[in-house]
């Protein structure tokens, strides 16, 4: 079906609006904030175009991207907090 | 509070490992259960500490399952909803400066007191948008707190703004964790 | 019929998502931030998920694809929380100061560590 296709793209040009506050902001807490939402949004997009095309290939390239975002985040926090 | 032996904590991952690997690969074919089973075993042996603490086999009850299911589908997600919609009215609102953000000191109800449900009870209220828990302490009375950033003060009482934040959630999960 | 409820759910997605994106964009600090963006990974996830699932009955697909669904939202719900709690813990204790003055400040009265 067309519609998920269509949000697929959505979801990519919303992409680029974090894509823009990652290179912006002020604080590196605020670039890590926009940099986890992107991961969750591409997680979705990918999600979205693997029921449109109907391979699931790009589900466990979903699952994976969701996964490492997170570990990312936390290790990044971690080491702002100073405790790593 | 005794702690288990160390094989029933690994037991425990072990089983609850390999029923992830299972239903990740959905097939019953003797290569994949046996790697399967090596995988789970060493990452069993590896994070078993982490994940149980005091009863062994606490997560496997259908019952706890069963309940924790019809929580999520309808108190919980009906606060997501909630706070969803007032989000939206904050961000889509031009000025944008009319809200007062702040951080609360929110008493934790007596019925929650194992770590299961502390760690549920604060994922909770970070998931509602609005809502994220900082810290959790313990006083020497052995009373819980939660330190809640929260974007649109309306109570500054203690004890009213943690029925407005986490009221029937934590009742709900209270009933659930113990 | 099945075709509408599918766009219904896919749009309420789309829109909490947008929101989401908007609120990282406008919000004035971290905290505010952090707040906006649980939005795209509570009900911007949670509507496609459910989107999917209603087209995979409807078109009869395999059980794998429900399992995948089903396992993406137990991940994305699971670990947000925790990267969001993590985050603004540390943007705490590095200093950042919160754009307008925080109405009640118990964290830093009480000072737990």
């Amino acid at each position: 079906m067309i519609e998920f296709l269509i949000a697929a793209i959505i979801y990519v040009l919303l992409n680029f609006v974090l894509l823009y506050r990652v290179f912006r902001g002020p604080t590196a807490a605020d670039r890590m904030c926009a940099a986890d939402s992107l991961d969750l949004v591409s997680a979705t997009a990918l999600v979205l175009y693997s029921l449109y095309s109907g391979r699931s290939i790009y589900m466990d390239i979903s699952m994976v991207v969701a996964l490492l975002g997170f570990v990312g985040t936390v290790f990044v926090a971690r080491y702002l907090e100073g405790r790593l | 509070m005794q702690k288990p032996s160390k094989f029933a904590a690994w037991l425990s991952t072990f089983l609850f490992c390999l029923l992830f690997w299972l239903l990740l690969t959905l097939s019953l074919a003797p290569r994949e259960i046996f790697w399967g089973v090596v995988i789970s075993a060493i990452v069993a042996a590896l994070a078993s500490r982490f994940l149980i603490h005091h009863k062994a086999f606490y997560l496997y009850n259908p019952v706890r399952l069963v309940l924790l299911v019809v929580y999520c589908c309808t108190v919980f997600l009906w606060e997501v909803i909630k706070a969803n919609v007032n989000m939206a009215k904050i961000v889509l609102s031009p000025s944008l400066r009319n809200y007062q953000a702040g951080i609360i000191r929110v008493p934790g109800s007596p019925e929650v007191k194992s770590e299961y449900g502390l760690a549920m009870v604060s994922n909770c209220i970070t998931l509602t948008p609005g809502t994220i828990t900082m810290d959790v302490a313990e006083d020497e009375q052995g009373n819980n707190y939660y330190y809640v950033h929260w974007i649109d003060v309306a109570e500054t009482d203690r004890d009213k703004a943690g029925e407005a934040i986490k009221g029937r959630m934590e009742r709900w999960i209270g009933r659930i964790w113990k | 019929m099945v075709r509408i409820v599918i766009d219904i759910l896919l749009a309420v997605g789309v829109f909490f998502t947008f929101i989401g994106v908007l609120g990282v964009h406008r919000m004035p600090d971290v905290f505010g931030r952090l707040q906006a963006s649980t939005c795209i990974a509570t009900m911007g996830t949670l509507s496609v998920v459910l989107a999917g699932v209603i087209y995979g009955v409807s078109s009869g697909s395999e059980p794998m694809t429900y399992i995948k669904l089903a396992i993406i939202l137990l991940l994305v719900m699971g670990t947000n929380p925790v990267s969001n709690h993590a985050l603004c813990k540390a943007a705490y204790k590095m200093g950042v100061k919160p754009a307008k003055d925080l109405v009640i400040d118990d964290y830093k009265e009480d000072d737990p560590e």
